[in-house]
């Protein structure tokens, strides 16, 4: 069943001991009440006979209530560890999977998919499951036991009254199963309205600056306040609407004991059953019913926490990249027919590029025009939709993803540092590395100096996405993570270089530190900085529409060109009033 | 307001602002706890009856026994109905309650200074105003009205039965206050809170730890250390695991005997009456009572296990009210009772000394002023440039003039008035800010220049998109200035975002204008039209700019040079490059800078 599926996030077998031991411990919770029925049914006896009352029995049976609670207290011992316990350890696999997942996906998936969203699947919608598995699945099954085996046991002593007691029961499951699509499109309206209020927040929260700028903040910020409002209203409305619909079902089971009580006195009437027999189902009427209502809420529950497990078991089928060789010996990239594109849109039209070994070559072009995405097809972010990407002469497709990309480094805009030293965050280029090559490399990112000026050197920690630096001192340090991998290609985008202005000449210099001696790819904004570039490629629209030395495209007169004027307009401008 | 209470007395301080809807659900939900008692009283009542006819059972009263299966329905169907009605009632209290909250905390933080957020990340705000205020839903609309309830149940049901039978009722109350007295030995005290609170820390390293994973997964998998940080992330999380088994053990037993109890209230009774009955076997008005009991005690526990969880539920919900009101307790930017308006506009930095306060956040920072001293003024109609190194504190003295914090010495004035003087709305319709990281909302590039001047019309808002060079490639967007931007919709090149915000502080049209320079991230074939665009803004205004590059700032009116939070030199380009200082170093790098090759073998410079 699809929804034992999702519930589990792909692993139904979970399920299993949870649920056989909650059934074990709820057969032995019934043990009390039959006792007790015992009892009252003596005491019926001796009424309708006129003989004096067993006491003898009674007494046994007050024994075997003792023993009973013994028996209880045991029967939850394992179903209580494999609610909890079990819990925590069916999480920590799901988790380790999906983390383990995780790792072998795209980089073009990663970096599509918000961060925060992909944590809070790790952690929220696990919780959801782990809950859903341990404790709603458990108690929704064994809370059955009792109604059904008292079903059972009634249909044996008398099929009128059994079918009379539970004769509601159809109609309850018809309504909750009739308005399951109502019930379902008002959950997702919240679901929706409150996804909604969550981006407005966090809208308010990123652009606190301008908000407090324009004065827009608190209330006047209008769609904050509406879409907390919606929400609001949103969450009334499926307490309004959905409650009825449970309760509605609620009353329909419940009101089988009054069915029950009628269709009994009018058998005792005729004769047609005895005391001791309706006197049971009476007593059995008043336990029966709270098992199954609390059954009807443990249902809508799991069915709420389905949606955590369907958007795990998404996840997990995404497809991961395929290739299993080692990545070549030779480091010639070559591009060939390549299309490709996000959605619909194409971004890369059958285009071919060739870059030999140790060349430098930079890709040009208006923005749009596929400049980056070439760079990130290199990188395997994604495979090519047709064509093919060769490094070494040998597809990209059939080399294993982390081999090709130990041949390549990169330097982008957003730099990711761990919350770690400084010294282990340089470190990660290149594992077990010692003291003395960190310090190597951080000199020639020309950070050694700045690095030594912070209070613990390179020891200093530094903060979650590693925030206490400036971003050109991040940069730098993404630069000597890169010269310790050592890697033989590179990949660049050159508008890094201008991220902290003041720290220009530094990062430049490290940039062309790392550069030395390899196949390097630059994408470029500013024409000025590649000039001497091997190969200079100007895209377009996803497609090349020039290709040569700097000297060769100033002499088309094409689109190189007139990049070229206009750029060299906007540096001569001053500002003065 | 008192702001000191915690836990319980706090959360029923936050549930009283809808006392009126929560009084009405209380008593609703009472009535409904009498109304589901009544189905067991009816059974009690046909019981009665046979047992009295036990002998001959045709002699019954039939219409009697119907009688009372009616009232079971009724008893039912009114419990039924009127917890609907308290349930709804109690819910709308908790969800207005929640949406007050929310608008109480997002006001609250429009009115902090922007130094809260540098401190404070934006997630755990978010997680606070999401997730802890959630749960007090849970309290306001579930906890209270079943604490009503079964209070309700209990007292109705307890006086009933002593009656009755004191002995019985004592019998019945037994295994309960042991259940009770057992889980609660286990929740509160000191070392509950501990481990609670314990629980919460680790809860929180596995969530930072996630967060790094997912987070840094692009430059772990660039740089191949997928399997090493895999281990890291496993490692943590199984020590996590580790913890919660350990924590969950603890409350195994003390768990089990209150649900063992909870479920043991005949175990107590039968005895009992059986003793008692043994001694008078003949009196059937004991037989039952005896009956009532065995009947009734379930409807005394079951409601009781809506508590389980009750203690934990309740110091999870408190610990979430706690970070509200630190938020809350953050203090805003100080108003003035009677603001000033500025006639003229220019602004004046005297004897100006500010430190970022990073005195909570860690004891090791240490205090390091980012301005001491600062003097100068920046006349109406000139262009004053900030230059200086990172961390010089342009951006710092920028950010002192819209209050985005308060200086701790000195004073800055508008046009004579001291800025802490004036209202703040009065401030910000005063000064515009284009940012570095301009900021659009999710919204129609219409709504988002309309931002700058709400009640501008469209030919206004037309012509400083025309102005800001954004007209054009807004035309050419499918739905032009209907288009959403982000989210779905259309995302905007970052010098295409820089135009928008551009066109909304020209639409804004204030005298004082403060920039950073903010051209650095412009793609270059847009680099020229914003710099048509700025230079559109600029015209006849007071302006800062915070420049990095120092060719365009040459012609201004004023350079003032920072280093280390000091003015160590002031002028024009021309005075400032023959006196051989900060600013004749800066102006070589940067025309080094400006000549860099990407090239490989001779570095330059």
């Amino acid at each position: 069943m699809k929804i034992l599926y999702n519930i589990t996030a792909g692993n139904p077998k979970k399920l299993r001991k949870p649920i056989v031991f909650s059934v074990i411990s709820n057969v032995i919770n019934i043990l009390p009440f039959t006792l007790v029925m015992q009892a009252v049914k003596i005491i019926f006896e001796s009424y309708s006979t006129g003989a004096p009352i067993d006491t003898y029995k009674l007494w046994l049976t007050c024994g075997a209530l003792f023993l009973s609670m013994i028996a209880m207290f045991l029967g939850e011992i394992p179903a209580y560890r494999f609610s909890f316990r079990g819990a925590y350890m069916v999480a920590a696999e799901g988790r380790a999977k999906l983390a383990e997942h995780l790792r072998k996906l795209p980089l073009g998936y990663l970096t599509s998919r918000d961060p925060g969203d992909l944590g809070n699947m790790m952690m929220g919608d696990f919780t959801l499951i782990e809950h859903c598995i341990s404790h709603l699945m458990p108690q929704l099954v064994g809370g059955l036991v009792m109604p059904i085996i008292a079903f059972i046991g009634l249909l044996f002593l008398d099929w009128r009254m059994a079918v009379s007691m539970f004769a509601a029961l159809p109609i309850a499951i018809l309504i909750i199963a009739g308005t399951s699509k109502l019930q379902r499109r008002v959950g997702k309206r919240h679901m929706e309205s409150k996804i909604y209020a969550a981006n407005r927040l966090q809208e308010y929260l990123n652009g606190i600056g301008t908000i407090k700028a324009y004065n827009l903040t608190g209330e006047r910020f209008v769609r904050l306040e509406k879409a907390f409002r919606r929400f609001m209203m949103e969450s009334i409305k499926i307490e309004g609407f959905l409650q009825p619909i449970v309760l509605t079902a609620i009353a329909c089971i419940r009101a089988g004991l009054t069915v029950m009580v009628f269709v009994g006195t009018h058998l005792l009437l005729g004769g047609e059953l005895n005391v001791i027999t309706f006197v049971t189902f009476l007593i059995v009427g008043t336990r029966v019913f709270d098992p199954l209502t609390s059954a009807l809420g443990n249902f809508s529950e799991v069915h709420y926490d389905e949606q955590a497990g369907e958007r795990i078991v998404n996840l997990l089928n995404e497809p991961i990249l395929p290739g299993e060789k080692i990545a070549p010996e030779g480091h010639d990239i070559i591009l060939k027919d390549v299309t490709f594109g996000y959605g619909d849109i194409k971004v890369l039209k059958d285009i071919s590029i060739e870059m030999p070994e140790g060349s430098l070559t930079a890709l040009v072009g208006p923005s749009g025009s596929g400049k980056s995405t070439v760079l990130k097809l290199i990188a395997r972010f994604y495979d090519p939709q047709k064509g093919k990407i060769l490094i070494g002469n040998e597809d990209m497709k059939i080399i294993e993803p982390e081999s090709l990309l130990q041949k390549v480094s990169m330097v982008f805009q957003d730099v990711y540092l761990f919350q770690d030293t400084i010294g282990n965050n340089i470190r990660f280029g290149k594992e077990g590395a010692t003291q003395a090559e960190v310090e190597e490399a951080a000199k020639r990112a020309c950070c050694h100096d700045f690095i030594m000026k912070l209070p613990q050197g390179y020891d200093t920690p530094v903060g979650e996405g590693g925030s206490t630096l400036s971003g050109g001192e991040k940069q730098r340090i993404s630069i000597a993570r890169a010269i310790l991998k050592n890697a033989p290609v590179v990949l660049l985008d050159e508008a890094t270089a201008s991220l902290d202005p003041e720290n220009e000449v530094e990062i430049q210099r490290a940039i062309n530190e790392l550069i030395q001696g390899r196949t390097v790819i630059v994408v470029a904004h500013r024409l000025k900085t590649v000039r001497s570039a091997d190969n200079i490629i100007v895209l377009d629209e996803g497609k090349v529409v020039e290709q040569g030395t700097h000297d060769e495209l100033i002499l088309q007169k094409g689109l190189y060109y007139d990049l070229w004027t206009i750029q060299q307009k906007s540096s001569r401008w001053k500002m003065s009033s | 307001m008192d702001k000191k209470k915690t836990g319980i007395p706090r959360l029923l301080e936050i549930a009283g602002e809808k006392r009126g809807l929560l009084i009405v659900s209380g008593t609703l939900s009472s009535i409904s706890a009498v109304c589901m008692l009544i189905p067991y009283i009816s059974v009690y009542f046909i019981l009665a009856e046979l047992l009295k006819n036990a002998s001959n059972p045709s002699l019954a009263n039939g219409a009697l026994m119907i009688h009372w299966g009616t009232i079971a329905l009724i008893g039912l169907i009114s419990g039924i109905i009127t917890m609907y009605l308290s349930g709804l009632s109690s819910h709308i209290a908790a969800y207005r309650i929640l949406y007050g909250l929310r608008i109480k905390l997002s006001t609250h933080i429009g009115k902090l200074p922007l130094g809260y957020f540098t401190q404070t990340s934006t997630g755990t705000i978010k997680k606070t105003m999401e997730q802890n205020v959630e749960k007090i839903e849970n309290f306001v609309a579930h906890q209270l009205p079943d604490l009503v309830n079964v209070l309700a149940t209990v007292i109705v049901m307890i006086i009933a039965m002593i009656y009755l039978n004191p002995l019985l009722t004592i019998a019945c109350i037994i295994p309960l206050v042991l259940g009770y007295s057992v889980q609660a030995s286990m929740r509160t005290g000191e070392k509950a809170k501990e481990n609670l609170k314990y629980y919460h820390d680790s809860l929180e390293r596995i969530n930072a730890s996630t967060v790094q994973y997912v987070r840094g997964m692009p430059v772990i998998k660039v740089f191949g250390q997928t399997v090493h940080s895999f281990r890291k992330f496993y490692e943590d999380m199984i020590s996590y695991r580790d913890y919660c088994v350990k924590y969950s053990d603890q409350f195994q037993n003390s768990y089990i005997i209150f649900k063992v109890m909870l479920g043991s209230t005949m175990t107590f009774i039968l005895p009992i009456g059986v003793y008692l009955l043994s001694r008078e076997p003949e009196n059937i008005a004991f037989a039952l009572t005896l009956l009532f009991f065995l009947i009734m005690a379930p409807g005394i526990s079951v409601p009781m296990y809506k508590f389980t969880n009750f203690a934990a539920t309740i110091a999870d919900i408190s610990e979430g009210v706690e970070r509200i009101d630190k938020i809350l307790s953050e203090k805003p930017i100080q108003e003035i009772k009677n603001p000033q308006v500025p006639k003229r506009f220019d602004i004046e930095f005297n004897n100006v000394s500010f430190s970022y306060d990073l005195a909570d956040t860690s004891s090791t920072s240490t205090r390091k002023e980012a301005l001491s001293n600062i003097n100068f003024k920046s006349k109406q109609g000139k262009v004053t440039a900030l230059v200086g190194p990172s961390g010089s504190g342009k951006s710092t003295i920028a950010n002192l003039i819209p209050r985005f914090w308060d200086v701790e010495e000195g004073g800055i004035f508008i046009g004579g008035v001291n800025i802490r003087s004036i209202k703040t709305e009065d401030l910000m319709n005063i000064v515009s800010f284009v940012f570095q990281d301009s900021f659009l909302f999710y919204d129609t590039i219409y709504e988002n220049i309309l931002v700058g001047k709400p009640n501008a019309t469209p030919e206004e808002v037309y012509a400083a998109a025309r102005a800001a060079q954004c007209h054009e490639f807004i035309e050419k967007l499918p739905q032009g200035y209907d288009t959403l931007i982000g989210e779905g919709g259309t995302y905007l090149s970052g010098g295409e975002e820089q135009r928008v915000s551009v066109a909304r502080a020209i639409l804004k049209n204030s005298p004082i204008l403060v920039f950073d320079e903010a051209t650095a991230f412009a793609d270059p074939e847009n680099e020229y039209q914003m710099q048509l665009a700025l230079k559109e803004l600029m015209q006849n205004k007071t302006v800062i700019v915070i420049a990095h590059r120092l060719s365009s700032i040459q012609d201004s009116d004023q350079i003032i040079v920072l280093d280390e939070g000091h003015i160590v030199e002031k002028g024009t380009h021309e005075k400032l490059r023959a006196a051989n200082g900060l600013y004749r170093k800066m102006w070589d790098a940067y025309t080094d800078a400006g000549e860099w090759k990407i090239q490989k073998g001779g570095i330059i410079a």
